[in-house]
């Protein structure tokens, strides 16, 4: 049990992180990206290509991190033009809509090109041991950095004046623009920062496990239900959500089962759409 | 066009115009479309693998024709059709073979089984007044689950490798041409149940909800209510659909009623051919399924060719291929003689504002 406990905040360190890209675009711009996943995994990919071409690991990883911001820039600044001189839910369906065209442009070049592709981080070491139970140290390695990714974030948007600029358009798009705010910058800056922690997560998570191309559309999936559940737009609701419904994946994926746990979690979501729309820590409207 | 902020589906669809009432105006294209599609099988009826496809081909005409109901229509955004349709398929190939009930009957129970979980989707969107983004997510949290549900009950449902149907296979259900009209007649019935709702007290409701839900609301729709209704009648029409298919096919598998192989696909096809339209899904229908058998040979490239497609369409033709050609044709019309247009106006046919 407190194997499958602590395995469980190891994974929801990471997928509190991969939420929090997610949540922030929609929170910032009202996108809703479905193709987010695929961020991940063409970060994981560029991470991969650049290892085989002899550049070490770290240097990779940095390469990999950026290609996940460029995608987020590009995307940024084609597509997205369009929907955001939309308002509302239609901006909301448009970005779905369009980034469900990405997902599969992106999958089938990908599936075409690369289709046995995968990243897998070796770390070194040897397993530590936390509360009795022996961790890897790859797991140990991934979740100090998911931890780290979070402390920054939070850092950013409570102490840095930048951070407050983008939370005060995720409070109020109108007000942000009358006191100076220029949210086209900001969500170009969100964008970037999207495409990063996605290639971020993909990184930690090869660390313990392959990431293989066809990860895209799970990858969204787990960032939507963590967001769905931690509130739409809050930083902090991703990571208590993550935390819980790691812990919620491992501890019923060893008691219960695979198929049953992936049942539990969509059930969350779906329960806290219909209890607590606005989710775990997120504003009401 | 004039784009309502209030309702977020307008962008894509808002190009219903007021049906006229005559049936003529119905039964003529439905009938124009029968008989097109009906020589078909004088062409490729020689072929097993290409009478499947045409096969195929309806049935995603008939999908396409229910979610119209239900998104075009309603502005409900359901991301489970392939759900909704497996609950049919697999509800039909139970009944018929573990419980034993006759084909007919099983059909029936598995179409309102289907009918009534749409309905309940419907309802709980609407209960907790979640917008189309929301109703979007809660109806892909239920078709992923129902997927994993179906992988999950391995010993009911046969898991990844599928079920074998033997309900209906000495029937005229498994021979090589006949299923094709069945097919192509509930294609037909769908149009026909369409359009006759569009002609309904029904149909009025839908539109006036669809333009603009409070200007509805205060001029006394019962939103809520029209909303259920969408909801059921098209999730019935997929449970149908999917039971028929079912049991003409003879084998289903999660993959048969996937997110991937359904939902997008349906959503490509309604886009194409106009969404809210009459008859654009059947066009979408016909035309993705050809192209998808010309694109074969492509293998992952087809997929690339298929993203790029949505993003296109939702960027320039938001309102699909016939609406848009309509609206074209209109304008050249009315330039060269205004009074057609004005007369149409008076007597509520066409007002459209450019």
């Amino acid at each position: 049990m407190t194997a499958a406990i602590l395995d469980g905040i190891v994974l929801g360190l990471q997928f509190g992180i991969l939420a929090v890209g997610l949540t922030l675009v929609y929170g910032l711009g009202g996108v809703l990206n479905l193709a987010y996943g695929h961020m991940a995994v063409v970060a994981a990919l560029v991470v991969s290509l650049t290892m085989e071409a002899g550049l070490p690991a770290a240097g990779a990883v940095g390469v990999g991190l950026f290609a996940g911001g460029l995608f987020g820039l590009l995307l940024n600044s084609t597509l997205l033009r369009a929907v955001y001189r939309l308002r509302g839910e239609a901006r909301v369906l448009l970005s779905l809509l369009l980034t469900l065209g990405v997902a599969f442009v992106v999958d089938g070049l990908l599936l075409w090109r690369y289709p046995t592709e995968a990243l897998s981080l070796h770390i070194g070491g040897d397993a530590v041991e936390i509360l009795g139970v022996p961790i890897r140290s790859g797991s140990l390695l991934a979740s100090g950095i998911a931890f780290f990714a979070f402390v920054a974030l939070f850092l950013f948007f409570r102490a840095t004046t930048l951070g407050k600029a983008v939370r005060s358009i995720i409070q109020d798009e109108e007000g942000a623009r009358l006191v100076g705010i220029d949210p086209n910058r900001m969500r170009t800056l969100i964008l970037v920062l999207s495409g990063m922690l996605a290639g971020l997560v993909a990184v930690t998570r090869s660390m313990t496990s392959p990431v293989t191309v066809t990860q895209g559309i799970s990858f969204t999936i787990f960032a939507l239900i963590v967001t769905v559940v931690g509130g739409l737009g809050s930083v902090a609701g991703a990571f208590l959500a993550g935390i819980l419904l790691g812990i919620v994946n491992t501890v019923s994926s060893f008691y219960i089962g695979t198929f049953l746990t992936y049942i539990i979690l969509l059930g969350a979501a779906a329960l806290t759409i219909l209890l607590r729309p606005s989710g775990l820590l997120g504003v009401p409207e | 066009m004039r784009l309502t902020r209030g309702t977020g589906t307008s962008f894509v669809g808002g190009a219903e115009r007021h049906a006229s009432r005559s049936l003529v105006g119905l039964f003529v294209p439905v009938a124009a479309i029968g008989a097109v599609l009906a020589l078909v099988p004088i062409w490729l009826g020689d072929s097993r693998l290409m009478m499947g496809l045409a096969i195929g081909g309806l049935l995603f005409g008939c999908y396409a024709i229910a979610f119209n109901i239900i998104f075009g229509s309603t502005g409900q955004l359901f991301l489970s059709v392939g759900a909704l349709a497996g609950i049919g398929g697999y509800g039909a190939a139970l009944l018929g073979d573990r419980v034993g009930l006759p084909l007919i009957a099983s059909v029936i129970v598995a179409t309102l089984a289907a009918g009534l979980a749409g309905g309940v989707l419907s309802w709980i969107a609407v209960r907790r007044s979640l917008d189309v983004i929301f109703t979007g997510i809660v109806t892909l949290i239920f078709a992923l689950a129902f997927e994993n549900l179906l992988l999950g009950l391995g010993g009911v449902t046969g898991g990844e490798s599928g079920l074998s149907v033997d309900t209906g296979s000495a029937t005229f259900l498994r021979e090589q041409i006949p299923p094709y009209y069945l097919f192509l007649g509930l294609v037909l019935l769908y149009l026909i149940v369409h359009g006759l709702l569009r002609r309904s007290h029904i149909g009025w409701a839908f539109r006036a909800l669809r333009d603009d839900e409070v200007a509805a609301e205060l001029a006394g729709v019962n939103v809520a209510r029209y909303r259920i209704y969408g909801g059921l009648i098209g999730a019935a029409m997929l449970g149908m659909a999917g039971a028929i298919y079912a049991i003409n096919e003879g084998r289903i598998s999660p993959t048969t009623f996937g997110f991937g192989e359904v939902d997008v696909v349906v959503l490509v096809m309604l886009a194409f051919g106009g969404i809210g339209t009459l008859f654009g899904p059947v066009l979408g229908a016909v035309v993705f399924t050809v192209l998808d058998e010309l694109l074969i040979e492509f293998g992952q490239l087809r997929v690339v060719a298929y993203g790029a497609l949505i993003i296109v369409l939702f960027l320039w033709i938001p309102r699909g291929v016939l609406p848009t050609f309509g609206s074209l044709l209109r304008r050249l019309v009315s330039r060269r003689d205004t009074r057609v247009v004005d007369r149409s106006g008076e007597e509520g046919e066409t007002v459209d504002v450019t």
